[in-house]
């Protein structure tokens, strides 16, 4: 009898250890989906590096973000919401970027992500944030391509939209032979089989590929085999700080081609000095672009942030997360909700008619933005020439066997 | 012979030459004084940034390099009187110590600096054309200071009282300390003057590289397999140990991809560690 009492027991005490679980894990997810009350703050979730190796690009990315956060809550906020940033930061590593990650998602509830400096971040992250979090993730780097995971949306350039251009320009100068040079990891690796496939495509041929470890400190050997293969490019993508003390070493031993990267503007040109002299590259905004918006809106920036001043750069990110913001802000009001699965469907086909540097819009099915898209080339103050505004590009297609 | 086996010839020279005016420093406060001193990275990343400083606020590269060896040096000397002294019989905790030194210099450099990284130019910029190789003088310059330095300390360690002193406090402190010599001041001075080359290295190498936080941690490795390769004791062993990994890491770099040439270095330095764990100028026992 008694046995038969505490069997009932026992079941009474699961079935409520149960409900209790099951009723915590709706609690768990339900914030972030439910509707918010009407007139309470959104919070978006801006993850980047404030210390670190990349701090310098955070302090860039932070300023972006309260810049366009303050821009849309002047002009009404969003379905009626003000929008509050929830910085967390990186650290430059992945580990402390997925614990900040968790925290904006499984903490904060956050209505969406935008975030990550370097590739690995957003490797490490995208899972707590876009699959198991469910919650919206907007990339806005630069990058090397095929980030095709569902509820994460890439808003900077990709290899495409870069490296595309900028061979076609050297083949067109009559570059006919290249060189290519990087660190030896995923961004380079991917860029540089890029640049390979185009040049072999034009008709030009490869007389060198090279790869230095990262912690490699002197590049003198990678140097001399620029030199001595002579070619009539050289593409590079050894990054920093490596790429200082290589283009130096390459123009002070007397190479006389022209030197290509994907990472040269007004934020690098001052670390590699006046050798950055005649680098030619291709981005999504320049300083001296004719855009009247671009124009204006960078002289605000500078205006409200001087903190930030001169870190407003397209290798800093900084035009993709000012349109990244926008772009979500556009996706929501489209889905007339915060809901991540309605605003991931709006993403698909959203666009900006005005964004610091130009027009941008995603197209449907790619997860990739159509891009304007400018061929500069720098000069030894840091400044850069643009030499051509090369419209909007078409976006980056992952290819099917990727994730 | 063709530039590019000019230009071959004289990397492995100026591979070798850096590497071995970074080992300096630490064939003395880790060959000789056997202190397993994982903030000697800092020391250089120091001596970098005095480089840097005096280039910012005097306008002057030159001024920083001379200035270099006495700012590292007597900060070497005030933490040897502050926490390495404390740790001459558990050489596990200087380990730590020293690692923790230098992690907390490497992170003050981080938050302090404006960029990830900032140029230092060199105070010679130019090149010479040696049979159509064009070659930068700077490179030239390290290559003579670090001969010409590396002979003096030899010598001085060698042929002089001072030499012997140190030599003697190293060996036998307590038969030193009876003959009327404060050993206490012969170690402080010593270390100091480990850390004032390893941040006159910094100051020199800087312009070949740039400023950034990392800068001597990732020297650390080559520099301490080159101690451990040329052997523990004497002044010279590491040096020729610095030499020994530098030069067929210099040649096979030039023929084969730096990431595998890098590997097979570190097999050759494992295997001859192997069959001479004493060092080169040592047999084993």
């Amino acid at each position: 009898m008694n046995k038969t009492i505490r069997r009932k027991n026992l079941l009474k005490v699961s079935g409520i250890a149960v409900g209790v679980l099951a009723l915590s894990s709706t609690l768990l997810v339900a914030p972030s989906q439910a509707a918010p009350a009407t007139g309470s703050p959104i919070k978006v979730g801006v993850l980047t590096d404030m210390t670190g190796a990349f701090a310098i690009v955070g302090k860039s990315n932070k300023a972006v973000a309260q810049f366009t956060i303050d821009e849309i809550n002047k002009s009404g906020g969003v379905l009626g919401h003000k929008l509050v940033m929830d910085l967390a930061d990186g650290g430059s590593a992945p580990d402390v970027a997925t614990q900040a990650a968790s925290r904006l998602v499984n903490q904060d509830h956050v209505s969406m992500v935008v975030g990550g400096v370097a590739s690995f971040t957003r490797v490490a992250v995208r899972g707590v944030i876009a699959t198991r979090g469910k919650t919206l993730y907007v990339w806005p780097a630069s990058y090397e391509g095929n980030e095709c995971t569902n509820n994460v949306w890439n808003t900077g350039s990709a290899p495409n939209q870069q490296v595309d251009p900028t061979v076609k320009y050297l083949l067109a100068q009559g570059k006919k032979t290249f060189f290519l040079a990087g660190s030896d990891y995923l961004y380079p690796r991917n860029i540089l089989a890029r640049v390979r496939q185009d040049v072999l495509a034009g008709g030009g041929s490869i007389v060198g590929e090279e790869y230095v470890p990262l912690d490699m400190t002197d590049a003198s050997n990678l140097t001399s085999k620029v030199v001595a293969a002579n070619a009539d490019a050289l593409f590079e993508v050894v990054v920093l700080p490596g790429t200082a003390p290589f283009i130096k070493g390459v123009v002070d031993a007397g190479y006389k081609g022209t030197i290509a990267g994907t990472l040269f503007d007004e934020g690098i040109n001052p670390l590699i000095g006046t050798e950055a002299q005649g680098l030619i590259g291709v981005q999504d905004y320049y300083g001296p672009i004719k855009d009247a918006f671009s124009q204006s809106e960078v002289a605000k920036f500078n205006a409200q942030h001087p903190e930030a001043k001169g870190l407003f750069t397209s290798t800093f990110n900084a035009p993709a997360w000012y349109r990244s913001i926008y772009l979500w802000k556009a996706a929501v009001e489209k889905a007339g909700s915060f809901d991540t699965a309605k605003v991931n469907k709006a993403m698909d086909s959203v666009s900006l008619s005005k964004s610091i540097g130009g027009p941008v819009g995603f197209a449907p099915g790619t997860k990739h933005l159509k891009l304007s898209m400018y061929l500069g080339q720098s000069n030894g103050d840091g400044s850069e020439t643009v030499l051509k505004s090369l419209g909007q590009i078409s976006p980056y297609q992952c290819s099917a066997a990727t994730n | 012979m063709s530039p590019s086996v000019i230009r071959g010839i004289f990397d492995v020279f100026s591979l070798t030459s850096i590497l071995v005016l970074l080992v300096l420093g630490m064939a003395i406060i880790v060959g000789m004084m056997k202190v397993f001193n994982m903030c000697q990275g800092e020391f250089v990343l120091l001596g970098a940034g005095t480089a840097y400083l005096s280039y910012q606020y005097f306008g002057s590269v030159l001024l920083g390099i001379l200035l270099a060896p006495v700012v590292v040096g007597f900060f070497g000397l005030v933490l040897e009187r502050t926490v390495i002294h404390r740790f001459y019989a558990n050489p596990q905790g200087a380990l730590l110590a020293t690692f923790a030194i230098g992690l907390v210099i490497r992170e003050t450099v981080q938050t302090r600096m404006a960029a990830q990284s900032s140029l230092v130019p060199a105070p010679i910029s130019s090149s010479v054309n040696i049979g159509g190789a064009v070659l930068p003088i700077w490179r030239i310059v390290i290559m003579i200071v670090t001969l010409v330095l590396a002979l003096t300390i030899a010598l001085v360690l060698l042929k002089t009282s001072v030499g012997l002193k140190i030599r003697a406090t190293l060996d036998n402190p307590e038969l030193v300390a009876s003959s009327g010599i404060s050993t206490k001041w012969m170690y402080a001075w010593t270390y100091a003057l480990g850390a004032a080359l390893a941040g006159f290295a910094g100051a020199m190498i800087v312009p070949l590289q740039t400023l950034y936080p990392n800068l001597g941690y990732e020297n650390l490795i080559p520099m301490f397999i080159a101690v451990m390769v040329g052997g523990l004791g004497q002044f010279a062993g590491p040096i020729a140990g610095a030499a020994l990994i530098a030069i067929p890491g210099g040649v096979l770099s030039q023929f084969i991809n730096p990431v595998s040439s890098q590997i097979l270095v570190l097999c050759f330095a494992i295997v001859f560690m192997r069959f001479r764990p004493m060092g080169i100028f040592q047999r084993g026992r």
